[in-house]
This record gives structure tokens, C-alpha cells and sequence, in this order.
């Protein structure tokens, strides 16, 4: 893992929060290479005990805010929210859901009630 | 997690272009593209409605139904109109498609571009029970030996991620590497396939053939049990269902099964105690001979529906 890239942006979050180094490295290779975003940056959560994402999707211009995490792990309401809150209070967050066998799953979390777009 | 129908190697139907729609991502972006018109016209039939009532009450009037003649369509009573045009296909499909449309059928496979994921756990099996796998350091290049692997993947879920190998001596018997291994091995070994089962609200999923074949038959959930309490003190996983669960979780766990016709097994894993079993023993599968499994089937009995 240290020979990678990313390592070397990521590594003070795996050591500040080593129990969610997995799930950290493997979303942010997944936004920066799979997904291609832009302009993305690491921003430290500490109330979620790990760091988040935040970037353009390509071709977009709305800043989308990414909290990575994995299937094993159990999320609370109030993690949640302390999520929404360290980025500042944006509209929705991503939870970036990371596997073992390398499958990653957005789920996009919305403030409130939100009617679909049709 | 991984395709259950492989796209391009098991398709040579793919390279003639009149069989792309057969092809499962073909089918459902039809479905989508299809499902957005009906969406469309259901928007556009609410705005016309909301538009003419509002026109009835500036006039001071209230507007029926049958007054304007509108009808908002349903998913049950909508139809494509006319040419709702198809969906394009697929634009990562096999670049020939097209050209190769008169070309006789066994020219020009597709690369195969799908890769396979494997869990550890499925990786271990088909490394230690097939011998089919070869795991490459990517340091060092070097086919690695199956008990560095074993370590390796023990060492995957310590804190903190290892770029230093531990020393062994650190590795726990409650790893849930080993405890989800046991678990497969175990079942694998009786003949099931089995995958993920994250979709039910359970860890895994036995199917008697394969998932293509016919639908799962047992929803699994994973029960690690502790052979000594104090060990779990001292557990730095994330384990799932160690502590006793709610019967709102399990009702709730059961009916998501039953609605689709799997039978819920709960399935007991005893993790030996470190008093017990020197830690040393962890360093090969050896350590497999100390866990123990127990299952518990649950079916849920209705008295007024179940008489027989």
C-alpha cells in the first residue's frame, strides 16, 4: 500500500485513523481513478473517526462530498450527521461502502425529505 | 460483487449485433429508458392537470376528474406511445458488433475485458483446496507461499493496516478473516455455492447449483460465539453479531427471507479461547480444527395458516 500513489496524500488519515485506512485508501483510488473526479481533496472528519472526499463528478461542476466506509462496520444516525456536519452542511453526502473483494457502493444521503427529480 | 453471467468470454452470441438485446445490461437499459418515458409522461400529465384546475378556480369553479379529461398514467396502465426510441446499445459493448455482422461467428472473439473478484476467503479456497490460484506479491513479484498468504490475509483486517508485517504471534483466533473462512469452507466443502447475501440482510447466500440456476434456498447469518468471554474484551474487529440480537431484528430478518421464499439459518461459530489454543497455531490453516459450527434453522410458524 505504501508504494502506491495515494499513499502519500492519505497517509497521515491511516495513521490518525488506522481502523479505516481500508476503506479510505480504496474510495479515494475509486473517485481519483475509476470515477475520475476533479480537484479532489481530502478533508479530515473527526467526529466520524476518518477522513472524507470531496470533488467535481467529470463534466460537472457541483461540489459532491464522499464519507468512506465498509459493509462490516455498523453506521448510526448521529455519524451521519456529524458527517453532513464536518463538511460544512451540504445538501447530501455519498457513503462510499467498501468490500472486501474490492466492490465499492455509493449510497447518497439527502437532507430531509427529497421528492425525485420526475 | 462480481457479474453472475459473464459478459464477453461465455457470449459469442455478443459478436453478432442481432443478439445484443439478449444481453442483460441491453434488457435493463431498455427497462430504464422506458421507465424514464413513462416518468415523462406521468410528469407531464400532473403539470396539464394542475394547470387546468388552477384555470377552473380563477374562474371560481372546481374541476372533476372526468372534467378535464386528463388521465395521469400509472406503471400498471401506461403504454410506449408510438416511437419512444429505443435505448442506443450499449456503447462499451465489443467495438465489432457492428462491422461484424455478416461475419460467420467463431472470428474476432472480444477480448475478454471482465476480471474477477475474489474475496479472500473464495481466494484461500481456491488456493489451499483447488490449487488453481497463484498470488503474486506486488513488491516483490514472487508467487507467494500459502502460508504467507494465510498470514497476509489474517493481517488485512488488523489495525493498523499493515505496510510492516506483524509478527504472528499478534494474530487472533476471532479474525473475521477466519471466522467468515470457516464459515465457507465448511459449506463449500458440502457442496454449496456460495456468494454474498448483503442483498438479504444476511451474510451469505447457499445456492444447491449456482445462482443461475435456480434462487437460493438458505439465507446464512454469521453468529461468532466467544468459548471464553474475556477474549472479546480485548477484540479489535469490527464483529458483527457477537452480542445477543433484538427479536425485532430477527422477525425482521426472517420475513425479508420468507417474502422471497429462503429459509433463515443461523449459523454458530465457536471461537476457541486464547487460553486454550496458543496463538502460535494461527501462523497455518491448522487452527481450523479448533472452531466448531452449529446451525439453527428458523421458519416462522403461523398456527391458524399452518395446520398440517
Amino acid at each position: 500500500m505504501d508504494q502506491h500513489p495515494s499513499y502519500a496524500i492519505l497517509s497521515p488519515f491511516i495513521s490518525k485513523y488506522p481502523r479505516a485506512a481500508g476503506s479510505s485508501f480504496q474510495a479515494y483510488n475509486d473517485l481519483l481513478y475509476a470515477q475520475q473526479w476533479r480537484d479532489l481533496e481530502v478533508i479530515d472528519l473527526p467526529k466520524c473517526s476518518r477522513c472524507g472526499f470531496r470533488g467535481r463528478k467529470p463534466d460537472t461542476n457541483a461540489i459532491l462530498s464522499v464519507v468512506p466506509c465498509s459493509l462490516s462496520e455498523s453506521l448510526s444516525l448521529s455519524w451521519i450527521h456529524a458527517a453532513f456536519e464536518e463538511f460544512g452542511g451540504p445538501q447530501e453526502v455519498y457513503i462510499a461502502i467498501t468490500v472486501e473483494d474490492s466492490s465499492i457502493v455509493y449510497y447518497k444521503i439527502s437532507q430531509g425529505i427529497v421528492k425525485p427529480p420526475l | 460483487m462480481p457479474r453472475k453471467v459473464p459478459l464477453y468470454a461465455a457470449h459469442p452470441l455478443l459478436v453478432d449485433s442481432f443478439a445484443t438485446d439478449m444481453v442483460s445490461e441491453q434488457v435493463t437499459a431498455n427497462r430504464r429508458a422506458e421507465r424514464k418515458q413513462f416518468k415523462l409522461d406521468r410528469a407531464r400529465a400532473i403539470a396539464q392537470a394542475a394547470e387546468a384546475a388552477e384555470a377552473a378556480f380563477k374562474e371560481g369553479r372546481v374541476l372533476t376528474v372526468e372534467e378535464t379529461g386528463i388521465v395521469i398514467p400509472s406503471a400498471a396502465t401506461w403504454k410506449p406511445s408510438r416511437s419512444s426510441s429505443p435505448p442506443p446499445p450499449l456503447s462499451n459493448g465489443p467495438p465489432t458488433s457492428a462491422a461484424q455482422k455478416d461475419q460467420p461467428l467463431d472470428e474476432d472473439i472480444p477480448e475478454n475485458l471482465e476480471h474477477l473478484q475474489l474475496t479472500l476467503q473464495e481466494a484461500f479456497f481456491l488456493l489451499w483446496t483447488l490449487d488453481c490460484l497463484t498470488v503474486v506479491d506486488p513488491n516483490t513479484n514472487c508467487a507467494m507461499t500459502l502460508q504467507q498468504i494465510w498470514q497476509r490475509f489474517q493481517q488485512a483486517h488488523l489495525p493498523p493496516y499493515p505496510s510492516h508485517p506483524a509478527d504472528p504471534t499478534s494474530l487472533r483466533f476471532d479474525n473475521p478473516f477466519l471466522i467468515n473462512y470457516v464459515v465457507y469452507h465448511h459449506y463449500r466443502s458440502l457442496g454449496w455455492v456460495i456468494r454474498n447475501g448483503i442483498k438479504f440482510c444476511v451474510d451469505y447466500l447457499l445456492y444447491k447449483r449456482g445462482p443461475v440456476f435456480h434462487h437460493a434456498e438458505f439465507a446464512l447469518v454469521v453468529c461468532p460465539v466467544y468459548e471464553d468471554e474475556d477474549d472479546r474484551q480485548t477484540c479489535p474487529f469490527d464483529l458483527q453479531n457477537v452480542d445477543p440480537f433484538s427479536w425485532t431484528w430477527l422477525s425482521t430478518v426472517n420475513r425479508v427471507n420468507s417474502q422471497v421464499q429462503k429459509t433463515l439459518v443461523l449459523t454458530y461459530v465457536t471461537i476457541p479461547a486464547r487460553s486454550r489454543c496458543n496463538a502460535e497455531l494461527l501462523a497455518s490453516p491448522a487452527c481450523l480444527q479448533y472452531f466448531s459450527i452449529r446451525e439453527v434453522v428458523l421458519r416462522r410458524f403461523i398456527p391458524a395458516r399452518m395446520r398440517d
